[in-house]
């Protein structure tokens, strides 16, 4: 009897073995094939307009809107054998504390608490890579380098800024091919799934010089990772006809269990949705809806001096690991530039810019006043 | 459970693991006695005039303007038509050919021969080769771009001539001088019986390669004319298939030593 289910188990796992094989995960979008009704649907409707449907084709025909709004990742995928470099520069500047929806002044924040932070400046530089490394599969790695200050205010009026800065998290992604149609008259419309992890190579202990003492730590938005292995899962649609182009992705940020200093960052889920149009071969524009919502820390950092004086007052909101979540709806302008081919390279400028036209806080909190993004993209 | 049956189970979930088995393949064999056939393709009508495209990429390496011929016809008779004899399991071996593509193209297809087809894609002058071709499934294809300038390969198999749903097979850049080789296998071919090559970048190279399972095939050259030699004594299907005009089909039966005679005539639609 155990002889027999050692053979059961020996043939289920060399057959499943062979089923994979039989799979065409390195030859083909994953769905190619199995969407046979709807395939046969939409070249009936291609042939009454005398077209053809094409199916399974992830060539990005070369225009400025062939990528995505620069703030987007991981929006598109790479033939096999091409690669892309990209360099993305960010600037994000946080000005004025709120709760919720409201707004507060300074002296509310101090009512309450000891300090309040009055504005932050974030500003990263982006390396990536992408590379097709099959016809299924495009790989892809990220690592920025981030530059972090805020300025506060104490309960005496005295005026203080922290810094810190160094190399965030590196993400490392696998886009995997779904499924691709296109006629002229339908455009072309293509899924690809994202998965991804984020290791954790940013500083989570960064310190700095403040009315506490020399070489204080630093709390939690002053962070340059999250100090978790963190899973990104996510899917991306895009779209094309004639001259506008648009795309819809949803992306989570997964954390897998706490840090060494103890806590966990609450996971973060966005989603993109945005409009191009093409002005001319070199040059559309888009806008863009981005919405993020993002949770709580979990348990938290005890190196963190979260009161101060013997009234054991608050110290500042930034240390409170249940004052970190919230939602924010941003709206964004690009520009997208193709330049003309050189040395066989292709080369896209692209910006983004933009501010929340919704922001809820579990605050109080520093709310977003606007962005600006600006990369440069390289394929060859 | 016995041995037998320990070896059933383990020959089984073999098979299982080389996945879905592939058709019954031609075999390289000897012919004792064969037949051949000669045959030519007409065209009644008036051709369709070729495609005009103005260059878009490249125009300093591919020229100005280029234009693509998709009926070759010539007093009443058609060139490129492919010519493929069905249902031949063993017999003689691939012969070696080349075509050229069209002037000012200069692209090749090669087909090396042997115990498969062994096609080779030569892009030189932003041309892969001639319209017409054939390929074969499971085989490597090599794709050579002579050219300095990087053409993008899309390829896509169709289940019916008229292409009405054309479906990837590979998307990959082909750099400057490159060399690339690619397997059109079974599983992706499915039931398709063409195989179409475009370069995503150039619009004017278009191909189409019909897939064949045999040696026994030919292209009409010039002036219509088609020969197909050594076959065994037997009755097939003869098929001529043009990516624009359609597909025609007729048994045929071949004795030994037999010349058969065969035409065929497309009309203008």
């Amino acid at each position: 009897m155990t002889k027999n289910i050692r053979c059961l188990f020996l043939g289920l796992i060399v057959g499943s073995f062979g089923f994979v094989c039989a799979l065409p995960p390195t030859e083909a979008a994953l769905l190619d094939g199995l969407m046979g009704g709807v395939e046969e649907s939409l070249g009936k409707r291609a042939e009454e307009k005398g077209e053809r449907l094409v199916i399974g084709n992830f060539y990005q025909t070369e225009r400025p809107d062939s990528h995505a709004p620069i703030g987007v990742m991981q929006d598109h995928t790479h033939n096999k054998g091409e690669f892309m470099f990209t360099y993305r520069y960010m600037y994000m500047y946080m000005d004025q504390m709120r709760n919720g929806t409201d707004n507060l002044s300074i002296n509310n924040v101090l009512k309450d608490f000891a300090v309040t932070p009055k504005n932050m400046t974030t500003q990263m530089h982006m390396f990536s890579g992408m590379y097709g490394l099959n016809d299924t599969v495009t790989l892809m790695a990220m690592l920025p380098y981030v530059m972090k200050e805020m300025e506060h205010q104490n309960r005496a009026g005295v005026n203080f800024t922290t810094n810190s800065s160094g190399f965030g998290d590196t993400k490392l992604a696998a886009l995997w091919r779904l499924y691709a149609f296109e006629t002229p008259s339908i455009g072309s419309h293509r899924f690809h799934l994202n998965t991804g992890v984020s290791l954790p190579t940013g500083d989570i202990t960064p310190t700095d010089n403040t009315p506490l003492g020399n070489n204080s730590l630093l709390p939690y938005p002053m962070r340059l990772g999250s100090g978790t292995v963190d899973l990104l899962p996510g899917l991306t649609y895009t779209g094309a006809r004639n001259d506008v182009s648009w795309g819809f992705q949803a992306l989570g940020t997964v954390r897998i269990g706490h840090n060494k200093q103890g806590y966990k960052e609450g996971n973060r889920y966005q989603i993109n949705s945005w409009g191009a149009y093409r002005w001319a071969k070199w040059i559309s524009t888009s806008a863009r809806f981005h919405w993020q919502q993002w949770y709580n820390i979990k348990r938290e950092d005890g190196q963190l001096q979260t009161t101060v004086g013997p009234a054991q007052i608050p110290l500042v909101p930034t240390v409170d690991p249940d004052r970190q979540g919230g939602q924010r709806l941003d709206l964004m302008g690009g520009v997208n530039i193709l330049f003309p081919e050189f040395m066989g390279l292709e080369n896209h400028l692209n910006i983004e810019a933009g501010a929340p036209i919704y922001q809820y806080l579990d605050g109080p909190q520093l709310k977003q006043a606007w962005s600006f993004w600006v990369g440069w993209q390289m394929v060859m | 459970m016995d041995n037998k049956t320990t070896v059933l189970w383990v020959l089984t979930s073999l098979t299982l693991a080389m996945g879905p088995g592939a058709a019954h393949a031609y075999e390289v064999g000897n012919v004792q006695t064969s037949g051949s056939i000669h045959g030519r393709v007409s065209f009644l009508g008036s051709p369709p005039e070729p495609l005009h495209f103005k260059v878009e990429k490249n125009p300093e390496f591919c020229g100005q303007e280029r234009s693509l011929m998709k009926v070759e016809s010539r007093d009443g008779f058609l060139a490129g038509a492919v010519i493929v004899l069905e249902g031949v399991n063993t017999g003689k071996p691939f012969p070696p050919k080349t075509f050229t593509g069209n002037s000012p193209g200069e692209g090749e297809f090669r087909y090396l021969g042997g115990e498969s087809l062994g096609l080779q894609v030569k892009t030189k002058n932003c041309n892969f080769g001639p319209f017409t071709g054939v390929i074969a499934a499971n085989e490597v294809v090599r794709f050579q771009n002579q050219d300095s300038i990087k053409h993008v390969l899309h390829s896509f198999v169709s289940k019916d001539t008229r292409g009405r749903i054309l479906r990837t097979v590979h998307n990959q850049d082909l750099h400057s001088r490159d060399e690339i080789d690619r397997i059109f296998s079974s599983d992706k071919m499915e039931d398709g019986i063409v195989v179409r090559i475009i370069c995503n970048r150039h619009d004017f190279m278009q191909n189409w390669l019909y897939v064949v399972d045999n040696p026994y095939f030919a292209i009409s050259d010039r002036e219509g004319r088609f020969t197909i030699d050594q076959i065994p004594p037997g009755t097939y299907t003869l098929l001529v298939r043009h990516p624009v005009l359609g597909e025609q089909r007729q048994d045929v039966t071949i004795e030994a030593r037999e010349n058969l005679q065969v035409g065929f005539q497309f009309m203008d639609e």
